[in-house]
């Protein structure tokens, strides 16, 4: 889902604050965050040559905004620039489709160089009782294998890919490791999966400049609820049973037969039940 | 919607200077409608923060620049563990009946219903959803309505009356007390997860078992009885 421009959701926060009005967010609207991973570079953030984010700072993320579904473009330069003129990244023009939830990234590429990429989020509905974990390699490295508690769970992650686990919910020591080892160039660090919540996780920095770090992203509200609630087990408390019951204990002469019925009903519901789940 | 995007947008909110140009004044009307659009989208659609962070971090601070500056949620991208949720439940009592029952967590089956506790004296609380007391959303409690010969506990649900009084002890925190508003018959093949297992509005305790008939053919009741109770 990754598409190789530069971008930049600063761009359409600019966008949006330009363009803005009596702007509301609209359910169809863009969900747009910006991360930027390249060390040791401030930036500003223009949009359409306005200056939009002033000193953004290695390790941050900015957003989300709602904006309207369309093409923004925008530039990164180095902090406190006179103008857009000069960018170190950019310009591009990004496109936001309605609804969609976007990431884009300011990173270094597999070789050291400034560069952005633009991801797609997945917030599909998560199955209940359940998490997913995203990992992007947006770092200056070679492929690698990422380990939880110390055993790979992704292999082979280059720059700029992303791969997607589904989890239970939980606190995992997560690791980053050259491909096909288990030292970690990254980590262990605790990454938290909750119920529900899609936790994107980034790894940045230059391996060759010893500065490899991990960032974190949680896009939460994704859960589900559970198909039902079974709590039967032998039909018992069956209400047509109750109400036999209660007749009885207030007729006379039919009471004892009602009651035979009703017993006879009980006995034959003794039969193990089917354990039903639904 | 969570109170902390709440709080930071408004706190971001460049504040009125004394400039009265119409640039200002459009600056000023602009923010505010980013900032209404940060409140309506965290209602409608889902929710994006980072892992939970310190309050007011240093960098989260946007400063004024040339043009008009947006509130733009800027945050350390750290990942954090998470924070800690409400207190869990750990006892319940529904008054006027026999129901003083311990409560254990549960989650979900394999095959994605919610899990009750085996033994029948025994409720379950779905601990991803919210716990009694929380601020927002139902924390529901559910239980088995019969043995393998007889009725539980729970079968006395379906006949609370409004304003019976459920208090839930807790760990670590004062108990929690509920008064039953009402009591109804929810058909299976049409759950409605959704509301049963809401997580934001107002708090609600739902109090979750089987009723309604027993069907042999499909070995199960035909609805579930569902107790809804508001904080006392």
């Amino acid at each position: 889902m990754r598409t190789s421009l530069f971008t930049a959701g600063a761009v359409a926060i600019a966008a949006a604050f330009t363009l803005a009005g009596p702007a509301q967010a609209a359910e169809s609207d863009a969900q747009l965050s910006v991360l930027h991973g390249v060390p040791g570079l401030t930036v500003d953030v223009w949009v359409n040559g306005e200056r939009t984010l002033d000193d953004f700072a290695p390790g941050t993320l900015a957003g989300p905004l709602a904006l309207p579904a369309g093409d923004y473009d925008l530039a990164i330069t180095a902090a406190d620039a006179a103008d857009a003129s000069a960018p170190v990244i950019g310009p591009v023009k990004v496109t936001l489709a309605a609804s969609g939830n976007y990431t884009a990234v300011a990173n270094l590429d597999a070789a050291g160089k400034p560069t952005a990429n633009f991801f797609t989020n997945d917030v599909s509905q998560i199955d209940p009782g359940k998490g997913k974990l995203t990992v992007r390699h947006t770092a200056a490295a070679p492929a690698v294998d990422v380990l939880a508690g110390g055993t790979p769970v992704i292999s082979g992650l280059a720059n700029p890919n992303e791969e997607t686990l589904t989890l239970d919910p939980g606190t995992l020591s997560v690791a980053v490791a050259a491909a096909g080892t288990t030292a970690p160039v990254i980590g262990p660090a605790d990454v938290t999966v909750a119920e529900g919540t899609h936790t994107v996780v980034y790894a940045w920095g230059s391996l060759a400049d010893n500065n490899l770090k991990l960032a974190a992203q949680n896009i939460e509200g994704l859960h589900s609820a559970p198909a039902g609630v079974p709590g039967a087990r032998s039909g018992a408390a069956d209400a047509g049973a109750a109400s036999a019951g209660q007749t009885a204990a207030t007729v006379g002469l039919g009471a004892a037969v009602l009651l035979l019925l009703a017993g006879g009903v009980a006995v034959s519901r003794k039969q193990p039940a089917l354990r039903r789940t639904r | 919607m969570d109170g902390t995007t709440t709080a930071e947008a408004t706190r971001r909110r460049p504040s009125p200077g004394p400039r009265t140009s119409a640039l200002a004044s459009a600056a000023r009307r602009v923010a505010a409608a980013i900032t209404i659009a940060l409140l309506i989208s965290g209602c409608t659609a889902p929710q994006e923060t980072a892992t939970p962070q310190p309050p007011n971090p240093p960098s989260a601070q946007v400063t004024a620049a040339p043009v008009p500056a947006p509130t733009i949620p800027v945050r350390p991208a750290t990942p954090q563990t998470q924070t800690p949720k409400d207190p869990p439940p750990r006892f319940f009592t529904v008054a006027g009946t026999t129901i003083k029952m311990p409560i254990v967590k549960v989650g979900v089956s394999p095959d994605g219903a919610m899990e009750i506790p085996e033994p029948f004296n025994e409720a379950g609380w779905y601990r991803f959803g919210p716990a009694p007391g929380a601020a927002a959303g139902t924390a529901v409690i559910a239980a088995h309505v019969d043995t393998t010969s007889d009725t539980a506990p729970f079968s006395q649900l379906k006949s609370l009356e409004p304003g019976t009084l459920v208090t839930v002890q807790r760990d670590g925190a004062a108990p929690v007390t509920f008064r039953v508003t009402g009591v109804e018959l929810m058909a299976k093949d049409a759950f409605d997860g959704a509301s049963v297992f809401r997580r934001d509005g107002p708090p609600e305790l739902k109090l979750v078992t089987c009723g309604g008939r027993w069907l042999d053919d499909l070995q199960d009741y035909g609805d579930n009885v569902i107790v809804t109770a508001v904080p006392a």
